[in-house]
């Protein structure tokens, strides 16, 4: 059976998919935002080297005859660490330094970031795509003319897990009342005893990690990454953590779902070229008319 | 936690720093440059730091001396001379006009393009201190002004000049007037948005703007009966746009008005406080530098005579951005300085011109870190910095 | 004019730039040019371009160049942005240029070709397949492939003898390229048939995922889409579209012929895909003697390296029967004579177009592209 009902229901799961991903990337936008307030540009690159790097280790395992399953495990845990650590070293070498300093310093400078980063990947690894060197079965599970592949699936799975377990450690854990201790005041944090540098080193630490995962699933999703797709995506995850409200956890994965929804519903029934156009009309929408986002501010503004 | 720490600890232990940082970044390096080229970083890295512990490494970057020398110089000058000098320089360049090859001419003119390009949005971005991060989308509104102006209803370029400059203000304004309220960082990401919408929009309006393919056949500036069809006309007319772009912004800079900018810039609040009317002088410096894009655009359609979509893209908003960082942000000087420099940089890194966006993304960081005042610092920034060091 | 101490420092600054550039275009050399992109996502294609010109213009220096002198190639890297397209048309006129192959993408070679135009420089372009590049009508431009019209009417004629009661798409990518083919092809289909396409939509090229547009696409139940665009984008659709369960086949143009396109679909996904592009090298008996020379020289021959290579061949022979560095005149020596070719001899209609149309179609069977035979 297929019927515009179930058109429309597709739609939606599909948006749902891409929504999840977005999401995760956004949790990395909204965590580094409410801890320091800056709007690290670079976030979709390093989503971009997750997949990159993801495909690389991969592949090498697999060139060495590990089996799949493993080979997979292991991929994504390095892929984890690895870009875990790049959102770390890249805190340490161009935010830290202008801690202080005006407010624009740090935009541009993670402008720059994000440039250089694109140009990295470009120069070590070639233009051209870079495709994922299993091909997963294009399978699912189907019911009344409406199909989630087994991929989309996993990837609602996954990022379901993975923002539980963020809600737990931020809530739950000693570090995660250390970064919200930071978030709110970090004169007063650091005053207390909680180590503020460290505290925002684990915050990269975790945002990149999470937009790796993001990056691993999306290579294996699509089978393929090129350089270029950190810049749109990072921008997408933007928009669906300042809908949620940025700075705000929650938010960001209710601003990544609806953002994936909305867009796939354009596309679908307004045409896929003004996709875009409706994505950041919904950013300068929310941001004129409700700049707290969706779920409302958590942190007023500090003067 | 304590694992933090104890790191960080281990981290801050000179002994281990130097070696902990090569090895660092070679794991990072490894997958994406392969065993050999992560090698080879490490060890740079390891070498540099070592040094660093020496003492042989500059903390900050330096600027090559001659270049201080006649800044100094240019400084030290008494007023009518100052005065007069950006005057001698346009009439020398006017005159090199003639002995220069064509090519060397062409990418002079593209340099004068950027130029104006840079003069603008420094009124926003540097005199204002309001980043905006779609700036090409005003640059785009001019040049499709023309394009079609000229294509549909045979408008010359002259009327178009102040047509083009005239509606990207008017976009300015209209786009100023929602967002301005919102504070720095979110400003930026909406005039992002911006002018994503509108590269989009001039690429999906097939009717207006002929989609992908662009506007062919645009005609050229003529004077007096006479057609610009040699890279030095073109040379001629950005120079005098420039001069004058220039004579403008440099007595703005120095008015009640851009006195006022500054002071928002510095401290919006103290501002707001000491009677500042805040938005409306954002929404001034807003449409200013729109203006500037729109008269730029329409001189880039004049000189390519063809415009499409991808020329506003996202990359030549950040280039214009790095222009007036590496200049100096809120200089007029700087931003003419910034443009000239990148825009000839890629002749002169002919063969490694691939590593062109690499340098220029790491430029922005290192500049921001050790000069966030560019290489032509803007008066009132001098004075600032030095205060600042003062401590 | 006639002011005489100008025109001194005119002569000085000339003489003292020829100087610096010796071997520039001081005279001793011929200089011609190839462009395309040679950087970015189609650095691949650029260097095909630029190594079939090189081998071409290695030949001609070993029977002693052209006009009597030796030819310089000069290589332009366009990096598919028309701007720049536009600004190294005019550096190459600047160097004293009169023959450029290139450029790859139509949005490059379009607005760039108005200044070879204007300054009586021939271009020929290897690559570039949109109707507009010689519909203009300007006398030094020619093209040695196809044009999009021929390849959506060979692509339209396919569809409406093998499968005529199909249910037609069409999607492009909204490019100069993609649009431009797409609407060639629904044009000819319709009139040929005189059915109506189910759906005619566009995606965005940045974008990774057309899970939406397809899935509007599966309620119209197509049996065959047609896409107008590159071979990235036409191996996540039809991924994609097999992920949805959509079973359309896919159809597409010369931009999607390249291996890549396998990989990124995945064989099972790209199986029975098809797409229009010249006939295969390989088989041409003329051809082998060149494939192996260009094999030997430069590696793996691509898709358009021939072309590249005998679109120089063209050129650098119209210039030495036009007996003079001169654009123009080589233009009507080109114009005027027949060339024998690899692909056969060649000769140009007024518009600078090859006369006869080369596509034929191929199909992905078992990983690899395949040549339908011609029927």
């Amino acid at each position: 059976m297929t019927g515009p009902g179930a058109e429309l229901l597709q739609q939606v799961i599909n948006g749902l998919a891409v929504g999840a991903v977005y999401a995760l990337i956004a949790l990395g936008y909204t965590m580094v935002y409410g801890i320091i307030e800056l709007i690290n540009f670079a976030h979709g690159e390093i989503y971009m080297m997750g997949a990159y790097a993801g495909i690389i280790i991969l592949s090498a395992l697999l060139a060495l005859g590990a089996p799949l399953g493993l080979a997979l495990a292991m991929a994504l845990a390095a892929t984890l660490l690895l870009t875990g650590l790049y959102g770390v070293a890249t805190e340490r070498l161009a935010y830290r330094p202008l801690r202080g300093a005006s407010r624009l310093a740090p935009l541009i400078s993670a402008l720059g970031m994000s440039i250089f980063f694109q140009q990295y990947v470009l120069l070590s690894q070639g233009a051209r795509d870079k495709i994922f060197p299993v091909e997963l079965s294009s399978g699912g599970f189907s019911a009344a003319g409406v199909k989630v592949s087994y991929i989309q699936s996993a990837i609602l799975l996954v990022a379901t897990l993975l923002m539980a377990g963020l809600t737990l450690f931020v809530n739950k854990t000693r570090m995660g009342r250390a970064m919200r201790a930071t978030a709110q005041d970090p004169v007063m944090a650091s005053l207390s005893g909680v180590p503020v540098n460290g505290v925002i080193a684990v915050t990269f630490f975790i945002g990149s990690a999470l937009a790796a995962v993001a990056g691993f699933m999306i290579a294996m999703y699509y089978g393929k990454v090129n350089y270029l797709v950190g810049y749109i995506a990072g921008l997408k995850a933007f928009v669906a953590a300042v809908l949620g409200g940025i700075g705000n956890i929650p938010g960001a994965m209710v601003g990544g779902l609806v953002l994936g929804v909305v867009e796939s519903l354009a596309a679908g029934y307004i045409g896929g070229e003004y996709k875009d156009v409706v994505a950041f009309g919904i950013l300068i929408v929310v941001l004129i008319a409700r700049p707290a986002g969706i779920l409302g501010a958590r942190l007023p503004e500090k003067v | 936690m304590r694992i933090v720490a104890r790191i960080a600890a281990l981290l801050k232990n000179r002994r281990f720093a130097a070696p902990a940082s090569a090895l660092f970044f070679g794991l990072l390096a490894l997958p994406f440059m392969g065993l050999a080229r992560a090698s080879i970083l490490a060890l740079a890295v390891l070498l540099f730091r070592f040094a660093a512990l020496f003492g042989r490494v500059p903390s900050g970057l330096r600027i090559p001396r001659g270049f201080k020398r006649t800044r100094a110089l240019f400084a030290n000058l008494p007023a009518p001379a100052k005065r007069s000098a950006p005057l001698l320089l346009a009439a020398l360049l006017a005159v090199a006009a003639f002995m220069l090859d064509p090519y060397t001419l062409d990418v002079a003119t593209t340099a004068g393009i950027y130029a104006l390009l840079a003069l603008g949005l420094n009124v926003v971005v540097g005199m204002a201190g309001l980043l905006v991060l779609g700036f090409a989308a005003f640059y785009g509104v001019g040049a499709y002004a023309y394009a079609i102006l000229n294509t549909h209803y045979g408008l010359g370029f002259w009327t178009c000049l102040p047509i083009g400059g005239g509606l990207a203000a008017l976009f300015g304004l209209l786009l100023g007037l929602p967002t301005l309220r919102l504070r720095g960082d979110y400003l930026a990401i909406v005039t992002l948005g911006f002018g994503e919408i509108t590269r989009i929009t001039l690429n999906n309006w097939d009717s207006l703007t002929n989609g992908p393919n662009g506007i062919l056949g645009v005609a050229p500036p003529s004077l007096f009966g006479f057609s610009f069809d040699h890279p030095r006309h073109y040379f001629l007319l950005a120079l005098a746009l420039v001069s004058l772009s220039v004579f403008f912004l440099k007595r703005l800079d120095k008015s009640r008005i851009g006195r006022a900018w500054v002071a928002m810039r510095e401290d919006e609040t103290a501002a707001e406080a000491m009677g500042i009317p805040t938005l409306r002088l954002k929404l001034l410096a807003f449409s200013l530098a729109a203006f500037w894009g729109g008269v730029a655009g329409v001189f880039f359609a004049g000189k390519q005579l063809f415009v499409s979509p991808e020329s506003f893209n996202f990359l030549e908003s950040v280039m214009v951005l790095c222009m007036i960082v590496l200049g100096g942000m809120g200089s007029v000087p700087g931003a003419v300085l910034g443009a000239v420099l990148l825009s000839f940089l890629p002749e002169v890194l002919r063969g490694v011109e691939e590593y062109r966006l690499l340098a220029f993304g790491l430029a922005m960081v290192l500049m921001m870190r050790y000069r966030p005042a560019g290489i032509w610092p803007e008066a009132h920034r001098v004075l600032e910095t030095r205060e600042a060091s003062r401590g | 004019m006639g002011n005489p101490c100008r025109a001194a420092v005119i002569l000085a600054t000339t003489l003292m730039v020829a100087g610096m550039s010796a071997c520039g275009a001081g005279g001793r050399f011929v200089s011609v040019a190839v462009i395309g992109p040679m950087t970015g996502e189609q650095a691949k294609q650029g260097k095909d371009m630029a190594d079939g010109a090189r081998l071409a213009v290695e030949e001609w220096n070993a029977r002693g160049g052209v006009l009597g002198r030796p030819i310089e190639l000069l290589v332009g890297d366009d990096a598919q942005d028309p701007k720049q397209a536009n600004s190294l048309a005019n550096k190459m006129w600047t160097r004293g240029v009169v023959l450029v192959i290139g450029h790859y993408n139509s949005s490059c070679t379009i607005p760039a070709s108005e200044i070879y135009n204007l300054r009586h420089m021939v271009m020929i372009t290897p690559a570039s397949t949109n109707p507009k590049v010689t519909d203009r009508g300007y006398k030094t431009l020619f093209r040695v492939c196809g044009r999009d019209d021929q390849q959506g009417m060979v692509a339209a004629r396919y569809v409406v003898r093998e499968m005529p009661d199909a249910k037609v798409a069409v999607l492009h990518d909204k490019t100069t390229y993609g649009q431009g083919l797409a609407d060639e092809f629904l044009r000819n289909y319709e009139k040929m048939s005189s059915r109506k396409a189910v759906y005619y939509g566009a995606i965005v090229k940045e974008d990774q995922d057309y899970s939406a547009v397809l899935t509007s696409l599966k309620a119209m139940g197509p049996d065959l889409l047609y896409f107008g665009g590159l071979y990235p984008q036409a191996g996540l659709l039809v991924r994609q579209m097999r992920q949805l369960g959509l079973k359309a086949v896919l159809m597409a143009g010369d931009g999607t012929y390249d291996p890549e396109f396998i990989r990124i679909a995945g064989a099972n996904n790209a199986e029975g895909s098809l797409l229009t592009f010249m006939p295969d090298q390989e088989k041409i008996p003329g051809a082998q003697a060149v494939l192996s020379s260009y094999r030997k020289r430069f590696g793996e021959v691509g898709p358009y390296s021939l072309y590249s290579y005998e679109a120089m061949n063209i050129g650098l022979a119209g210039l030495g029967q036009a007996k003079a560095l001169d654009g123009l005149k080589a233009a009507f020596a080109i114009h005027a004579s027949s060339f024998q070719t690899v692909f056969g001899p060649i000769r140009f209609d007024a518009k600078g177009d090859v006369l006869e149309s080369p596509y034929v179609v191929w199909r992905a069977e078992s990983g690899r592209l395949v040549q339908i035979p011609r029927q």
